[in-house]
C-alpha cells in the first residue's frame, strides 16, 4: 500500500468523487471507505498490480476506483439502478472497471463474466453476508483472499454486533475458511468489523 | 459445456457467439449458470475463440460489453410507469417539509419584528399568515414569504400530476384509496412490484414504522394503520373501529396493487365488492 506519512493514498486519475489530492496522489479517506477504515486499524491485504478482483456492492465506484488504483482488473457487482449510473461513469474513465448490474445473492447470472480471481472484497448491506460471500468464492482461485465488510447492523439490528460477528467467523469456518484477520472498524465505521479469509489450496483441507 | 459471455466451451474447444455487440449483450442478460459444475471462464480461451488476441484486448471487449449491459439494465429499470411517479411522490413529500419548516421560520423572524403579534385565538392558516408576511414585511422577509407561496403553489400542481399519474399507473388502488395516497403507498415500498409483493398486514402499517418496531421491541401497542390513516374512510371511522377499517381496508389493497402490476387495468367488479366489504366495516356491524 501506498502511504504518504499517515495518509493512506492510490495512483490514478483523480476527480472522481472530489476527493482530495496530496500532490498527484489521491487522498484514500478511511472515514469515507471502509476498506481504507481497515488498512488504517488492521494489516489487510497488500493490493498489488497483479490482482484480479471481485468486488461485491461496488456502490457508487468511490473505492472501486482506489481498488482499481493497485489492481489489475476489478469485476465491480452493484444491483442498485442509481449507484449503477455513476459506476458506469467511473467504468468509462478507467478501462480496469467492469461494472456488472446483478444481485450478489446470485451468482450464477453473473457467472459468464467473472474469471477466477485473487480477491473477493464483500461490501453489502445484506442479513446474510457470511452465505453470499461463500456462494462467490466459486471465483475464488485457492489460496486466495476473501475481504468481508461485515455490516452487523444489517445482519440484525436487534443483535449485538459481537454476536453477529462470532456467528460470521464460525458460518466462514464451517465453509473451509481460514480467517486470518478479524477487526472491528471503529472509530472510522461503527458496527463494522473486516474479516479476512483465505481459502484452502484444496477444497476440503 | 460451460456457457461464457464470449462462447461455449467444451472439453476445451470454443465455439463463440455473434461478434455483434448487441448479440453479446443479450446473451450474457439471458445467460443462467449450473453453478456446481461452473468453472470460470479463461482470457485465453477467449483468444482461441477468436474473440480477442491479448489479455489487454479481452479486458477491453469484456468491459465494452459489461457497460452495454449494465447501461440496458439501468434502462429498463427506470423504464417502468412507476419508476417516475416515485420520484413525484417523494418530492412532494420534501416539499411539504420544506415549506412547513420554512412557513414556521418566517413566522418567527415575523414575531420578532412585531413584539405585539401572537398568532393564538386566531386560528390562522399557515398559507393566510404567509401572505400577511409578505405584504407586510421589506427586504429579505418578505421575499422569502413570496418563496414560500411560490412553492406552495407548485406543490399544488405537483399534487394534481401525482394523482393523475397514479391514477394511470395504479387504477385500482387508487380508486379504492385515491391516487395521492395510493403514490405513497407505492413510493413507501419502493414501486409497483415491491407494493405488490407485500402481504395486508405489512401495507396496513405502511409507514408506521417507529410504531411497529417500539411494538415489536417493547411490547407497546400494535399501530393500527400506517400511510393509510390518511383516508377518509379510517380517518373518518370511530375510535374503536378504525383498526378494523385499515385492516380490511389493506387486504383490498393488497389485492388491487396486484391486480395494478399484473394486469394494469381497472377491475369494476373487484372495486365494487371491495368498496362494499370496506364500507361494512366501518359500520361496526357484521363481519
Amino acid at each position: 500500500m501506498i502511504w504518504i506519512g499517515d495518509v493512506l493514498v492510490s495512483l490514478g486519475e483523480g476527480g472522481v468523487y472530489n476527493e482530495r489530492m496530496l500532490g498527484s496522489a489521491r487522498i484514500w479517506e478511511p472515514y469515507r471507505s471502509k476498506l481504507a477504515a481497515f488498512y488504517h486499524v488492521g494489516k489487510g491485504v497488500e493490493l498489488v498490480p497483479s490482482l484480479r478482483v471481485l468486488y461485491l456492492g461496488a456502490a457508487n465506484g468511490t473505492t472501486v476506483s482506489h481498488v482499481a488504483d493497485y489492481c489489475e482488473v476489478v469485476y465491480a457487482v452493484e444491483f442498485a439502478p442509481r449507484p449503477m449510473q455513476d459506476l458506469i461513469e467511473v467504468a468509462r474513465r478507467r478501462r480496469n472497471v467492469i461494472p456488472i448490474m446483478a444481485d450478489a445473492t446470485r451468482p450464477e447470472t453473473y457467472a459468464p463474466l467473472v474469471e477466477a480471481v485473487d480477491l473477493v472484497y464483500q461490501d453489502v448491506a445484506q442479513p446474510d453476508q457470511a452465505s453470499i460471500a461463500i456462494r462467490n468464492c466459486v471465483f475464488l482461485k485457492p489460496g486466495g483472499y476473501l475481504i468481508l465488510m461485515l455490516k452487523t447492523r444489517s445482519v440484525d439490528v436487534r443483535k449485538d454486533p459481537l454476536i453477529v460477528f462470532d456467528e460470521t467467523l464460525l458460518a466462514l469456518e464451517e465453509a473451509g475458511f481460514t480467517v486470518q484477520e478479524s477487526v472491528w472498524l471503529a472509530p472510522y465505521h461503527q458496527d463494522h468489523a473486516a474479516i479476512i479469509c483465505v481459502k484452502p489450496e484444496k477444497p476440503g483441507e | 459445456m460451460q456457457s461464457y459471455w464470449f462462447g461455449d466451451v467444451s472439453e476445451g474447444r470454443c465455439s463463440p457467439v455473434a461478434v455483434d455487440i448487441v448479440a453479446i449483450v443479450n446473451r450474457v442478460l439471458s445467460l443462467s449458470t449450473q453453478m456446481d459444475a461452473f468453472i470460470p471462464p479463461d482470457w485465453q480461451q477467449a483468444v482461441s475463440c477468436g474473440v480477442c488476441s491479448d489479455r489487454a484486448d479481452y479486458l477491453v471487449r469484456l468491459q465494452e460489453v459489461c457497460i452495454a449491459a449494465a447501461e440496458r439494465s439501468v434502462r429498463e429499470h427506470y423504464a417502468g410507469k412507476d419508476a417516475e411517479l416515485l420520484q413525484m411522490v417523494r418530492t412532494l413529500d420534501e416539499m411539504d417539509t420544506v415549506i412547513n419548516l420554512l412557513s414556521e421560520r418566517a413566522a418567527d423572524w415575523y414575531m420578532v419584528r412585531h413584539p405585539a403579534f401572537s398568532r393564538k385565538y386566531r386560528r390562522t392558516p399557515s398559507h393566510i399568515l404567509v401572505r400577511t408576511i409578505r405584504e407586510k414585511s421589506r427586504g429579505a422577509l418578505g421575499k422569502v414569504a413570496g418563496e414560500i407561496e411560490q412553492l406552495a403553489e407548485t406543490r399544488t400542481a405537483l399534487a394534481k400530476e401525482v394523482s393523475a399519474r397514479a391514477n394511470d399507473v395504479m387504477p385500482n388502488t387508487s380508486a379504492l384509496i385515491g391516487g395521492l395516497v395510493a403514490a405513497r403507498l407505492m413510493a413507501h415500498a419502493g414501486g409497483l412490484l415491491p407494493l405488490s409483493r407485500l402481504p395486508a398486514s405489512a401495507i396496513q402499517v405502511l409507514g408506521a414504522r417507529t410504531a411497529l418496531f417500539s411494538h415489536l421491541k417493547t411490547h407497546t401497542p400494535s399501530p393500527k394503520h400506517g400511510i393509510i390513516f390518511q383516508h377518509r374512510r379510517v380517518h373518518n371511522a370511530p375510535r374503536d373501529l378504525r383498526g378494523r377499517v385499515a385492516r380490511v381496508l389493506a387486504g383490498k389493497l393488497a389485492i388491487a396493487a396486484r391486480l395494478d402490476y399484473f394486469r394494469g387495468i381497472t377491475a369494476p367488479e373487484f372495486l365494487e365488492q371491495a368498496q362494499n366489504s370496506i364500507d361494512t366495516a366501518g359500520k361496526g356491524n357484521g363481519l
